[in-house]
């Protein structure tokens, strides 16, 4: 409602975690058999991407000798690596999406018994989850296969071993040196014979290295592929991460959409089974090329500022190529390069991207005048750090982009297709499943590993905690749990805190001069209810050009000036952003900028001046309402991050801790760190701050410490777990030798695949805001739970998951659940409950500021206040 | 059956680029010249050739046989059409095929085809399947052209490490006379004119060695047999399908409607916009008149033109913009697509909103 809505920046693919699952301790030592990696040649910048068919067609060309030992087929693979043992699919990148084998619960014995809380009423809920049924004792029988002689080449020691399925069985799963049975063969040590094309005699070695429960990660990992084995066979189609159904596109061509409806899934060890999680995905893709999208973007934006433009609107999309089944991420635009541009090809022949295209793929670029689009090969191994150049005419975008986020009539177009009701939802879910019990082929797959599956979802009781009280002033009151929201019940109630506006200045422009007046009479109307105490406003007319708003402030900002009120007439961002920066940095205020949009129309301009108020009164350290706060000398912190795609290529991590008992207050500082540097250490430094401003607050240093850690990427658990969290004792430490609070450190997951449905009146509701879940769908490994806090008007609510990694407590979980749902209350800028507590809401508000508007840390003046709501 | 895989590790040496790269250009090189509209290739192995085939554009029908089930699978699904495939139907029609079986079988699902191609293939065929299979090639397939690769063993000495045969599956191999009598006797016998080339040039001094790998290139002499006489010839299906993609195209009416939706309903909010923008010149709003400030680009031109010769100009009327459907029919892309004006019409009725009397795309503007 006000100019600061603006569409979330999209964070791009975290980067892997360190490690994969080579911490599961059920593995012995392997033979390491890897054959040696031969230096690369010809690292060549900017080729085109290769057939990813061909040998050596990896992501890059390379010279030819170079690529044989290290070439592995697309699909099912499994992999020794390094230490640790892991599986991958396609793009063969390390990655540990679901965090397998990080234990974090075996580290705390408060929890080992049970991890449960008991307050609240039962809820019968239904999950999108269903139990993996496998053969008793199925077990995977893991080989390691050697050659004498030694041979190199993976294919052809694949090719040698497949001469003898009749022993191995057709059901298998080699990469080159493991191999994977779902039987037992009947030998430990199984020796083949077979002859290569040159006449020579090799002895294959097939020994049994170790027997697989079906729980252990590698099994789990071994799942997960095979599953996505199945949705290739059902021919959906894989794009990113998911599987997406191409036949049947809801197309929406008002605004030239496509939308495929796919499924993720996830195969991991819950609480009691191993469960499939299924979810709906939708994928939105767009029936026009990059090149389309410029020539667009040039009539709508004219030559001067085309560049910039398609810079801000394609740099960090997903792009799919006409000739391969790819993804790439755009990172940068090559003006300076055409079709007609060259590259060296592995030969070491020069070629032109036209003459490429055509012998390859016998596409004609029609365009030889377009830039071209460079994206960065992300893979680490082997040193690798090229990129790739792609033709605009022939990539297809994919996704959204922030200017189509913030199209409100395009985003309401979508919903309708995407923001499935909680029946209709798991109605999707049930086809794909039916799908796969219909389908002879995927049947016959899953028989031969021993795999199979319930068809119909679990289901299992959660708690609802009682809502919360919201205090105000000596006000009590109750919210209604079904819209979670006391927007009317608190109207008109003294706040908390309210702080005097007595000298403030009103910056319009001449156009704006109505809606100004309008807006200072509204203000004058709501705030006296609220106890703040307003003068006149100094009114200041300004031309409608940046330097002129920026002279103005520069002129007549005064240190007694509590706030800088702008009304804005367009959302153009450079304008807001100059604003922002100089009143952050330069000349620490708060100030609020509002569209003059948003201020012109007589029905509401009550309610937004009452929110207005409300964030004016937050932005210079007012306070609104509290919850009952059982826990005394508590700090609570909360992070989250802010990953720049555009320009810097900056991460922000915004730092935000309580300053009260009240849990009101909030001391905020933000991190601004470039790429390749690790968070941690400013973290340290901002916890340090943090603790000697709770302590100049509440004059001793808090005895706990909770802290609420969001922007943590899948597969990132490790790091967090094995870096960030001794850091934070080792900041603690520091402080001094006899200061040893108890510190408790949650993950904060916003995105994840479980729903829940509440089974009310015979159908599937969403479940109630305060729905707790920490049963079947959490992990043993984990002390973990999910919350539903908020609540959504269509579509399916998504819960939170909550992950407490170090926990020195001593509490119940209940307790810690209680006040997790607790802090969900106390984001000023929602009178109501949303999705994350509070402190990591106010630091991705300010993560975001920094990250879209200031580009470095805002001046430590503003710290006590709430300056970036 | 990894036969690239194995002959271009040790020849990797001596050819560039390597001979099986080689071998698909030969093929390729035929298709452009001969532009065939059905190819199947028998031992296709891990489909690489197909592969290749697929982007060529002459191509609609495209089938791959193989005696493996296993080798054809494991890659089979890089033939499947790509995302990007359905969101630009191509013109042009194309379905890949996979069949299960033996070229010593007959089957009626390799009739009709233009192009058929053996790439180093019949030297893995046992005594009795070779004698089956130019019968089977030439007398029941019986398409236009017939490529057969296969190694020269005249050429093996030149190749390090080879003792009997370059690949512990091959049942011979032959020198080039050995090739040619097989393949002229062949030809005779079914009426085809042969040609022999090959790839891999031997070193030089060594030229009377020929090439690594021999090709013949067999062009049916009689014309096109039309549909009866092959049904003359009545055969049970034997192959098993393996894999079937039809890609998306144009051709199909599902695809066409909703290309020529996507294209009408663009168009004329282009259309709009422009009207729109005039309209809110007159407006105050500086910022939206930058927005919608006519470029350079031919667009607006092409819109000037038009509405000045054939009266076809969009309107406002109330809270309603209509945008005539000859002026969108008009646009080179829509009319490309539609061939005709009664095509458009019949394709977007009942999909877009039209105007009373059906000539005019309506737009409603009351809340913009």
């Amino acid at each position: 409602m006000t100019g600061r809505a603006r569409a979330r920046g999209r964070p791009p693919r975290q980067a892997p975690a360190l490690l994969g699952v080579g911490d599961a301790p059920q593995q012995p030592q392997q033979p390491q058999q890897q054959p040696q990696q031969k230096p690369q040649q010809l690292q060549q910048v900017h080729v085109p991407p290769p057939q990813s068919e061909e040998p050596g067609g990896h992501g890059r060309l390379r010279g030819f000798e170079s690529v044989l030992p290290e070439k592995r087929p697309e699909g099912l693979q499994v992999s020794s690596g390094l230490q640790d043992l892991s599986l991958r699919d396609r793009g063969g990148r390390r990655r540990d999406f679901h965090d397998l084998g990080v234990n974090t619960r075996q580290a705390m014995v408060h929890v080992q018994e049970s991890k449960t809380g008991f307050s609240g009423r039962m809820v019968k809920l239904t999950t999108n989850h269903f139990r993996l049924t496998s053969r008793p004792q199925w077990a995977l029988y893991q080989y390691h296969v050697g050659y004498s002689p030694e041979m190199e080449a993976r294919r052809l020691r694949s090719a040698l071993l497949f001469q003898h399925e009749e022993h191995i069985g057709k059901t298998h799963a080699f990469d080159g040196s493991i191999l994977f049975l779902p039987k037992k063969l009947e030998n430990k040590v199984t020796e083949l014979f077979s002859r290569t094309r040159n006449g020579e005699d090799v002895k294959i070695t097939v020994t049994l290295t170790n027997e697989l429960p079906p729980t252990s990660p590698t099994c789990l990992q071994f799942y997960n592929i095979i599953f996505r084995r199945l949705l290739k066979m059902l021919n959906l189609q894989q794009i990113g991460r998911n599987y997406y159904n191409p036949s049947d596109p809801v197309s929406i061509p008002n605004h030239r959409l496509m939308v495929w409806l796919g499924f993720t899934s996830s195969i991991l060890q819950y609480e009691d089974n191993i469960m499939l999680c299924a979810d709906v995905s939708h994928k939105v893709l767009r029936g026009e090329t990059v090149l389309d999208t410029m020539h667009s973007l040039h009539s709508q934006v004219g030559e001067e500022r085309f560049r910039d433009t398609c810079a801000k609107e394609l740099i960090g999309l997903i792009v799919l190529t006409r000739y391969n089944n790819r993804t790439y991420r755009i990172d940068d635009i090559d003006w300076d390069n055409s079709p007609k541009g060259t590259f060296r090809k592995s030969d070491g022949s020069e070629i032109s991207f036209v003459e490429y295209y055509r012998k390859q793929y016998n596409i004609e670029i029609s365009d030889w005048m377009q830039p071209v689009l460079i994206s960065q090969m992300k893979r680490k191994r082997g040193n690798i750090q090229g990129s790739v150049a792609l033709i605009p005419e022939l990539c297809s975008l994919t996704g959204l982009t922030d200017k189509m986020r913030n199209d409100f009539n395009m985003m309401k177009d979508l919903a309708i297709h995407t923001r499935l009701p909680p029946e209709q939802r798991q109605r999707e879910i049930g086809r794909l499943l039916n799908y796969i019990q219909k389908d002879d082929n995927v049947q016959k797959e899953l028989r031969n590993w021993g795999l199979s599956f319930d068809y119909k979802s679990v289901s299992f009781t959660g708690r609802v905690v009682q809502g919360e009280k919201i205090f105000q002033s000596g006000n009590m009151f109750d919210y209604n749990p079904q819209f979670a929201d006391w927007t009317k019940e608190t109207r008109g109630v003294p706040l908390i805190r309210a702080v005097p506006v007595d000298s403030w200045l009103l910056i319009y422009t001449r156009r704006n001069y109505d809606v100004a007046n309008t807006l200072l009479q509204s203000l004058f109307r709501v705030t006296p209810s609220m106890g703040i105490r307003m003068n006149k406003p100094s009114m200041i007319e300004v031309d409608d050009r940046t330097e002129a708003y920026l002279r103005v402030l520069q002129q007549r900002v005064t240190p007694e000036t509590n706030i800088v009120f702008c009304i804005l007439s367009s959302s153009r961002k450079d304008k807001y952003d100059a604003i922002k920066k100089y009143l952050c940095t330069d000349c620490p205020i708060p100030s609020q900028c509002v569209l003059a949009r948003t201020l012109s129309k007589p029905q509401t301009i009550m309610t937004v001046a009452t929110k207005i108020a409300l964030q004016m009164n937050c932005k210079m350290g007012g306070e609104l309402w509290s919850v009952e706060i059982p826990l005394k000398q508590v700090m609570i912190v909360g992070i989250d991050c802010y990953h720049d795609t555009v320009s810097g290529k900056q991460s922000i991590a915004g730092f935000v801790a309580s300053l009260n008992q009240t849990v009101t207050r909030w001391f905020s500082r933000c991190v601004v760190q470039s790429r390749g540097q690790e968070l941690v250490d400013g973290i340290k430094a901002c916890l340090q701050t943090a603790l000697r401003n709770w302590s100049k607050w509440n004059k001793c240093l808090p005895s706990r410490i909770f802290v609420y850690r969001d922007g943590v990427g899948d597969g990132q658990l490790n790091t967090l777990v094995n870096y960030e969290v001794p850091q934070f004792l080792d900041c603690l430490k520091s402080i001094g030798t006899d200061y040893s609070p108890r510190l408790t450190v949650i993950v904060v997951k916003k995105r994840v695949g479980a729903r829940f449905f509440a089974e009310i009146g015979g159908g599937l509701k969403n479940p109630p805001p305060g729905t707790v879940v920490d049963t079947v769908v959490t992990r043993p490994e984990w002390y973990d739970f999910f919350i539903v806090s908020q609540t959504v008007k269509n579509g399916c609510v998504a819960p939170t998951h909550y992950n407490v990694i170090y926990d020195t407590s001593q509490l119940k979980p209940d307790h810690v659940q209680r006040l997790t749902y607790k802090l969900c209350h106390m984001y000023y800028n929602w009178s109501g409950i949303i999705r994350v507590p509070a402190p990591c809401q106010y630091a991705h508000k300010l993560a975001f500021l920094v990250g879209q508007s200031i580009h470095r840390e805002p001046n430590l003046m503003l710290s006590d206040r709430l300056y970036y709501l | 059956m990894d036969k690239n895989f194995q002959e271009e590790f040790t020849q990797i040496t001596r050819f560039k680029p390597p001979l099986y790269k080689q071998r698909h250009q030969f093929v390729k090189d035929l298709v452009e010249k001969y532009k065939p509209k059905k190819v199947a290739d028998l031992g296709c192995a891990d489909c690489s050739l197909l592969r290749m085939l697929k982007f060529c554009s002459c191509i609609e029908v495209l089938a791959g046989l193989d005696i493996c089930a296993n080798v054809m699978k494991e890659k089979m699904h890089t033939l499947s059409p790509l995302p990007v495939d359905y969101l630009q139907p191509s013109e042009r029609s194309l379905t890949v095929t996979l069949h299960h079986g033996s070229v010593a079988h007959k089957d009626p699902c390799m009739l009709g085809f233009d192009l058929v191609t053996c790439i180093e293939l019949i030297e893995h065929l046992e005594e009795p399947e070779l004698k089956k299979f130019p019968e089977v090639v030439f007398g029941f397939m019986a398409p236009s052209i017939v490529v057969i690769s296969t190694p020269n063993s005249e050429f093996n000495p030149l190749l390090p490490g080879v003792m009997l045969y370059r690949h512990p599956d091959h049942k011979f191999e032959w020198n080039q006379a050995q090739f040619q009598s097989w393949a002229l006797e062949t030809a005779r016998c079914y009426d085809y004119s042969v040609e022999f080339t090959g790839v891999g040039h031997p070193p030089t001094g060594m030229e009377k060695a020929g090439f690594c790998t021999q090709i013949a290139v067999f062009i049916r002499k009689y014309p096109q047999t039309g549909e009866p006489l092959q049904s003359e010839k009545p055969t049970e299906a034997v192959y098993k399908t393996v894999f079937k993609a039809v890609y998306p195209s144009l051709k199909d009416e599902k695809y066409l409607q909703n290309a020529v939706i996507s294209e009408v309903i663009f168009t004329a909010q282009i259309i709009k916009h422009r009207l729109m923008s005039k309209h809110e010149e007159y407006g105050n709003d500086p910022e939206r008149k930058f927005k919608f400030q006519p470029s350079m680009d031919c667009f607006s031109d092409y819109l000037g033109k038009l509405v000045v010769e054939n009266n076809m100009e969009p309107f406002v009327s109330g809270n309603e913009v209509y945008v005539p459907l000859a002026t969108i029919f008009s646009f080179p892309k829509v009319n490309r697509l539609c061939g005709t004006f009664e095509k458009l019409c019949k394709l977007i009725a009942g999909k877009v909103t039209l105007s009373s009397d059906g000539s005019a795309v309506v737009f409603n503007i009351e809340h913009e």
